[in-house]
C-alpha cells in the first residue's frame, strides 16, 4: 500500500518521521500476514507501536531495556518461522547487543529486521551516549546483511515493508523525534539495492543516505544557479551497494561527494571509495561526522559545526570543480 | 573436553529419550529445539548427533577439520544443530524466542537450553532469565551443567554463583536440582516438565567437570586443551569404550 494511497490519514499518524513510519508499516504488514511480531526495547512509543498493541497484542513483545535479550529472542523466533520487527534506539540496539547481532543474527542468517530509531546525531542534547554515528560502519562489516537508509517517512515505509523479501537480516536506520524533510517522488517505489537518482547533473555527483539526501538537494539546486550540474543519489542501501549507479557516477562525472550523518569511517563514504578505489578511481570528497565524539547541542546547530550541511556539501563541490 | 563430559548423560537422555525430533527430517517444523549455550561441550553433542542419525559417524572424524561444521563449536548448518553458539550468554534468550514463537503458532514443541556455571557470569543470562518468568514460558526449560569449574579455575573462586537455585527461584523459575550423573534422576526431571504452570523451568543438575576418566576428572585443566594420542587411549580404556 503506498502512502499516496493511505492519504491524510497516514500523513498525520506518521509525522514526516521515519521511525514511525517504520511502526506503522509493521502493523500494516502484522494486518495481513500473522507471522509478523515486533519485537521492542521499551520503544512502543518511540517506533509508533502503539496501534500494533491494540490490534495484535499478542504479537507485540515488550522485552524491557535489555537489547541483548531481546536480539536474542528475535533470533530465536525467526527460527520458527516468524517474522521479527526488533524495534529499539540506535546507539543500544548496535553497539550494546552487537555480539548477539553478529552470532545469533548475522552469522546464523537468520531473517531479523531491526529497526534502529534515533539515529546519527538526532538526540544531539542527550550527549554522545545517545549518538548512533558508528552504525553503519558495524553493520556494513557484518557478512549476510542488509543496509538500509531511508531518506524520509515516506521511504521508511517502502523499504520497511521491502524487508518482507529478504531472506536474512537487516538494519533499517531512522531518525528521531523530529520531522524529516520529504525528499522522495509521493509515487516512488524505492527498490532494496537500487539507488534512486533525484537530480540528472554530470559536474559532479552527491551521493547522500538520510537526513543529508535534503541537504544534497538543497546544494544541487542552489549549485544550478552557479552554472553547475550536480548528480544527486540517494543511497538508500548501503549494503549491497549499488556499484552500477557508483561506478557511472565515477565515470560521467568529474568527481563525488558523499554525505552522511556518520562517522566518516566505515559507513556510505567508505563503501563508495572502496568501490571506486579498486573499479574506477575517482576524486572524492566526505561530508560526515569527523573522527571525534561528537559535541552536546540541538540537531542543526550540531550538523552544522560538523559540516553535515548544504553548504559544505556545496563547499565540496566547488573544491571538487577546481 | 571436561566440559563435554560433565554434559553427557543429560544430552544422552535428552535425545534417547525426551525430545521429540526426527533425525531424518531434522526440520520438522513440530521438534522439541535443543540448545547448547555452553557450545564449547560440542563434541559430546556431536556424538550424541551422530548416535541419533542426525550426522553420519564420520562425521565425528571431521572434527576441527578445514572446512568441517564439526568444529569447537554447533554450527547451525549442521544437520541437528539448532544454533549457532560459542559465544556464552545466548542461549537462553535465543530459547526465549523459539518458546515464544510456538506459543505464537500454538505449536507444542518444547525448547531445553544447557547453559554453562562459569557462563552465568555473563549478564545477558540474566535478562533472559526476567523476560521468560515474565512471559509465563512453561515451555521453555535450561538445564544448569553445574561441574563447577570453568576455564581458569573453580567457578566458586572466580566469581561466586551461589545460591545459584534461590537466584532462579527469585527470578520467577520452577527449579528442581539432580545428580546430572544418575540417570534415574535426569529422567525423572525430564518427565516431570514443565515443573509448574505458567513457569520456565530450571533443572539444575550437580555434575563432575570431565565425569569419567580419572585424571580429568574436578580439575579446570583439559577444559580446552587438545587430547595427545596416548591420553586419548587410556581415557577410552577408562570409559570402556573401544579403541
Amino acid at each position: 500500500m503506498n502512502a499516496a494511497k493511505k492519504g491524510p490519514d497516514w500523513v498525520a499518524k506518521v509525522q514526516n518521521q521515519s521511525r514511525l513510519s517504520f511502526g506503522f508499516a509493521v502493523t500494516d504488514m502484522a494486518a495481513r500476514d500473522d507471522k509478523v511480531v515486533a519485537v521492542s526495547a521499551d520503544t512502543l512509543d518511540l517506533i509508533g507501536l502503539r496501534e500494533m498493541v491494540k490490534a495484535v497484542p499478542d504479537r507485540v513483545i515488550e522485552a524491557g531495556i535489555a537489547e541483548q535479550n531481546a536480539m536474542g529472542v528475535a533470533s530465536g523466533l525467526a527460527t520458527t518461522g516468524m517474522r521479527p520487527y526488533l524495534c529499539g534506539y540506535a546507539p543500544f540496539i548496535t553497539a550494546r547487543s552487537m555480539e548477539q547481532l553478529r552470532n545469533d543474527v548475522a552469522y546464523a542468517k537468520q531473517r531479523v529486521v531491526i529497526g534502529a530509531a534515533c539515529s546519527g546525531i538526532t538526540l544531539g542534547v542527550s550527549g554522545g551516549t545517545h549518538h548512533a554515528v558508528e552504525d553503519l560502519a558495524l553493520m556494513r562489516s557484518l557478512p549476510n546483511m542488509t543496509v538500509l537508509v531511508p531518506a524520509d517517512a515516506l521511504e521508511a515505509w517502502h523499504l520497511t515493508q521491502a524487508t518482507e523479501a529478504l531472506d536474512g537480516p537487516s538494519y533499517v536506520r531512522l531518525g528521531g523525534r523530529v520531522e524529516e524533510v520529504p525528499v522522495t517522488a509521493p509515487d516512488a517505489k524505492p527498490v532494496i539495492g537500487k539507488a534512486t537518482t533525484l537530480r540528472r547533473g554530470t559536474d559532479i555527483a552527491v551521493i547522500a543516505c538520510g537526513v543529508l539526501v535534503a541537504e544534497a538537494l538543497k546544494a544541487a539546486d542552489e549549485l544550478a544557479g552557479e552554472g553547475i550540474g550536480v548528480r544527486v543519489i540517494n543511497m538508500h542501501t548501503i549494503k549491497p551497494l549499488d556499484r552500477e549507479t557508483v561506478l557511472a557516477a565515477a565515470a560521467e562525472t568529474r568527481g563525488i561527494v558523499t554525505a552522511e550523518e556518520h562517522h566518516l569511517t566505515g559507513g556510505l563514504g567508505g563503501a563508495v571509495a572502496e568501490l571506486v578505489a579498486e573499479e574506477h578511481p575517482t576524486r572524492m570528497r566526505f561530508v560526515g561526522m569527523p573522527d571525534e565524539f561528537c559535541i552536546v547541542g540541538p540537531t542543526p546547530k550540531v550538523r552544522e559545526r560538523y559540516g553535515m550541511t548544504a553548504a559544505n556539501i556545496m563547499a565540496k563541490c566547488r573544491e571538487l570543480m577546481g | 573436553m571436561g566440559g563435554s563430559l560433565s554434559a553427557a548423560e543429560v544430552l544422552a537422555a535428552l535425545y534417547f529419550h525426551h525430545l521429540k525430533i526426527r533425525p531424518a527430517e531434522p526440520d520438522w517444523a513440530d521438534r522439541d529445539r535443543f540448545i547448547l549455550s555452553k557450545g564449547h561441550a560440542n563434541a559430546a553433542l556431536g556424538a550424541v548427533l551422530a548416535q541419533a542419525g542426525f550426522i553420519e559417524d564420520s562425521v565425528l572424524d571431521q572434527f576441527y577439520a578445514y572446512e568441517s561444521l564439526f568444529g569447537m563449536h554447533p554450527d547451525i548448518k549442521m544437520a541437528g544443530v539448532e544454533m549457532s553458539t560459542g559465544g556464552l550468554g545466548h542461549g537462553l534468550s535465543i530459547g526465549l524466542g523459539m518458546a515464544l514463537g510456538a506459543r505464537l503458532q500454538k505449536k507444542k514443541f518444547r525448547t531445553i537450553v544447557m547453559i554453562g556455571d562459569g557462563e552465568l557470569q555473563e549478564g545477558s543470562n540474566w535478562e533472559a532469565a526476567m523476560a521468560a518468568a515474565h512471559q509465563k514460558v512453561s515451555n521453555l526449560t535450561a538445564i544448569l551443567d553445574y561441574n563447577k569449574i570453568q576455564q581458569s579455575g573453580h567457578v566458586s573462586e572466580m566469581m561466586a554463583l551461589e545460591p545459584v537455585a534461590d537466584k532462579w527461584s527469585a527470578f520467577g523459575w520452577a527449579v528442581r536440582e539432580i545428580d546430572g550423573h544418575d540417570m534415574d534422576q535426569v529422567v525423572s526431571a525430564l518427565d516431570d516438565l514443565p515443573f509448574e504452570k505458567d513457569r520456565p523451568s530450571m533443572i539444575i543438575a550437580h555434575t563432575v567437570k570431565g565425569k569419567g576418566v580419572s585424571f580429568s576428572e574436578g580439575t579446570h585443566l583439559w577444559h580446552n586443551n587438545m587430547v595427545p594420542e596416548d591420553v586419548y587411549q587410556k581415557a577410552l580404556a577408562e570409559l570402556g569404550e573401544p579403541v
